[in-house]
């Protein structure tokens, strides 16, 4: 199966109207995805590639029976649109956007907490459960069904890797982008747990990258619960310290948060630290992964 | 973003925590009527966007204009960790009996704000917190409620602190955190916070860093954050809005997203390259875009190669290679470029690259692309 997406998912796009939001829209349709509804305040009434869109959510879940919602919302919106879709009734949320104040990030992660929303994001390419559906901005040619479970702190680092498996014949139950933000909405051992419990998943690969500790303490999390094998890669070790690599959580400072840390917490926890990303077929094929 | 020390300190005093009296110069007569007016013995601060700079020696004291002159113009004649030190901050020396440390952070696992309080400031910060932890007391803030002033006076008291510092040291915690919260900072620091042998608090060093994404909400003048990038090729990349990094080497590289530029310097690095710099463009690919990140990676001298990957996920990838590819016909490019390029329309962006005389790799691996690019600039891979 898969983990956070499944055959009840329905899905409701919120800012469904911009230009990212509707061709967005377009392609997670194409991928089967079941998208009911969209939210633009102001524009209910409309249709945008045969979805109708609402000027609430609560107004969307009412008409549409909507359970899940991906953000295509400008970053200094997203914070109300947040409250708004969790006090809806929303249980899963994707927020793509990047450059979300991390002021307003940990507001939104404390009510998600509060009223046991589970949530990804923000600067995250979202969700793709290849043959159910995809949440998010995730080139759907790039995936395959199959049974590795593929969590990314980059977007463009869960398609490296998705491709990588895909070319060699072996697909994935669900890739998942956990964001790249210094405070994300949810925290990678939470992701892994999930992928620990879902029979549809094999073994599960963690594509990390400089800057945070969010790789250190799911080698904590791994030790003491994962039964599955991990592989890990880490990408920035020729980073400067100090500087910023793009995403705002990609930094090292001072001693913390670098690639040889991680590594040899997650390598302690038993975690096959992966050199380079090709190394990940011959993971693969080691454990017979499909 | 961080600000200067002199820039936080200003920002510290209009908050009412106690800092010394001061003066910033950009030259050595500047530094000596501000040292006239505050009185000797002062210290010499050197106004640098970097840590360590005390053990990079620029900080220095002097208790006459003599010794004055010769360290401000050592200071503004110096580099520290390869910034040049263009202003200085003269500010009074004072009598210290003990050095605190404060600092508010965001806890990115815990996603809280954080205040962290020290018996022990001065430098070796870092080591305290790693070796001495009874030493160290951290306060979680629930990001929705903030702040309440319990909260530091029980704090100080697990450090085994007595009145009257708990209430002078909780007052300055407290407008720390005001400072914090209504400048969205990252970071904001004491170190050291002291205490004088009269009793009172000053804080004699002041650090700042304000959220990026928040910047246009904050309330309160703040210096342009352009501006202040001194490395040219960086600046120019934060101004056609990609984040561009100088490095060393001679391979320029563009990338559609933070970790494939990562992964790209890793494995052209393992095969024993350098990347010229690292850039990534984020969602926002245009052909135009792509034009100016040609122009960006092409002023660094030297280049041998350039590498190109990237991915059509929310990227118009086809746009993207126009750009690169009208940049090669206009400025008639003639170093080896490598690219990958997969996702949405990829045959399309393929065609139109290898158009460009680009040397296409359709493998999804990007060390098949760095083998390439291995074999047009005739070294060995691996």
């Amino acid at each position: 199966m898969s983990i956070l997406m499944d055959d009840t998912t329905r899905v409701i796009v919120q800012g469904i109207t911009g230009r990212i939001g509707s061709i967005q829209t377009k392609w997670m349709l194409e991928y089967g995805t079941k998208v009911v509804g969209g939210i633009t305040p102001g524009k209910g009434g409309s249709i945008v590639e045969g979805v109708p869109v609402f000027d609430s959510v609560a107004d969307a879940v009412k008409e549409t029976g909507a359970n899940s919602s991906v953000f295509f919302v400008p970053a200094g919106f997203v914070l109300d649109a947040f409250l708004e879709t969790v006090d809806a009734g929303i249980r899963f949320i994707v927020v793509v956007p990047e450059h979300i104040p991390v002021a307003d990030v940990m507001k939104m992660r404390s009510y998600a907490a509060e009223k046991g929303v589970f949530a990804l994001g923000p600067t995250t390419p979202g969700i793709l459960a290849p043959g159910i559906g995809k949440m998010g901005i995730m080139p759907a040619s790039l995936f395959a069904p199959g049974r590795v479970g593929i969590i990314s702190r980059s977007g463009t680092l869960s398609y490296e890797f998705a491709g990588l498996l895909s070319q060699i014949g072996i697909g994935q139950s669900t890739v998942v982008g956990m964001g790249a933000d210094p405070v994300i909405l949810r925290n990678l051992p939470d992701i892994l747990e999930r992928f620990e419990k879902d029979e549809g998943t094999d073994a599960v690969i963690i594509v990390g990258e400089v800057g945070g500790e969010q790789e250190e303490k799911a080698a904590g999390f791994i030790a003491r619960q994962m039964t599955k094998p991990v592989a890990c890669y880490i990408a920035g070790r020729y980073s400067p310290p100090g500087k910023r690599m793009g995403h705002a959580g990609a930094i090292v400072r001072g001693t913390s948060g670098t690639v040889e840390g991680k590594e040899s917490a997650l390598r302690a926890a038993g975690v096959t630290v992966l050199d380079s990303p090709k190394e990940v077929t011959a993971w693969a094929k080691h454990h017979k992964l499909s | 973003m961080r600000l200067h020390e002199y820039e936080a300190l200003d920002i510290f005093e209009q908050n009412r925590i106690p800092v010394p009296r001061r003066g910033v110069a950009a030259d050595v007569y500047e530094a000596i009527q501000i040292a006239g007016e505050i009185g000797y013995p002062v210290m010499l601060k050197a106004q640098v966007l970097v840590g360590g700079r005390g053990l990079a020696g620029g900080i220095k004291a002097a208790a006459t204009q003599d010794e004055l002159k010769e360290a401000a113009e050592t200071l503004l004649a110096s580099e520290i960790k390869g910034l040049p030190v263009r202003k200085i901050l003269v500010c009074e020396k004072v009598e210290i009996a003990r050095e605190l440390y404060v600092g508010f952070t965001i806890d990115g696992y815990s996603g809280h704000p954080v205040i962290l309080a020290c018996t022990e400031g001065g430098v070796r910060i870092e080591e305290t917190v790693k070796n001495e932890p009874e030493k160290v007391a951290a306060l979680h803030f629930d990001p929705s409620f903030g702040y309440y002033p319990y909260q530091a006076r029980g704090l100080l008291k697990l450090l085994g602190l007595k009145q009257p510092l708990i209430s002078a040291w909780s007052d300055v915690i407290g407008r720390l955190y005001h400072v914090a919260s209504s400048y969205e900072a990252l970071i904001a620091e004491i170190n050291p916070l002291v205490v004088l042998t009269n009793g009172t608090l000053l804080a004699v060093d002041a650090v700042l860093e304000v959220d990026d994404s928040a910047l246009s909400r904050i309330r309160h003048p703040l210096p342009d954050r352009i501006d202040r990038i001194e490395n040219v090729l960086e600046r120019r990349g934060r101004e056609i809005g990609v984040t561009y990094v100088d490095l060393d080497g001679d391979v320029g590289i563009i990338a559609s997203g933070a970790g494939l530029g990562m992964v790209s310097m890793d494995i052209i690095g393992n095969n024993k390259m350098k990347p010229a710099n690292f850039l990534e463009t984020g969602g926002g690919i245009t052909a135009d875009l792509l034009y100016k990140c040609m122009d960006l990676i092409m002023m660094k001298p030297d280049l041998k190669a350039i590498f190109i990957n990237v991915y059509g996920g929310i990227n118009p990838i086809h746009e993207g290679a126009k750009g690169v590819v009208r940049y090669i016909k206009e400025h008639n490019v003639k170093l080896p470029i490598v690219a990958k390029a997969l996702g949405n329309r990829q045959e399309e962006t393929w065609e139109i690259l290898q158009s460009g005389g680009v040397h296409v790799v359709t493998d999804t691996a990007t060390e098949k692309a760095v083998e390439k690019l291995c074999e047009l600039v005739g070294r060995k891979a691996g």
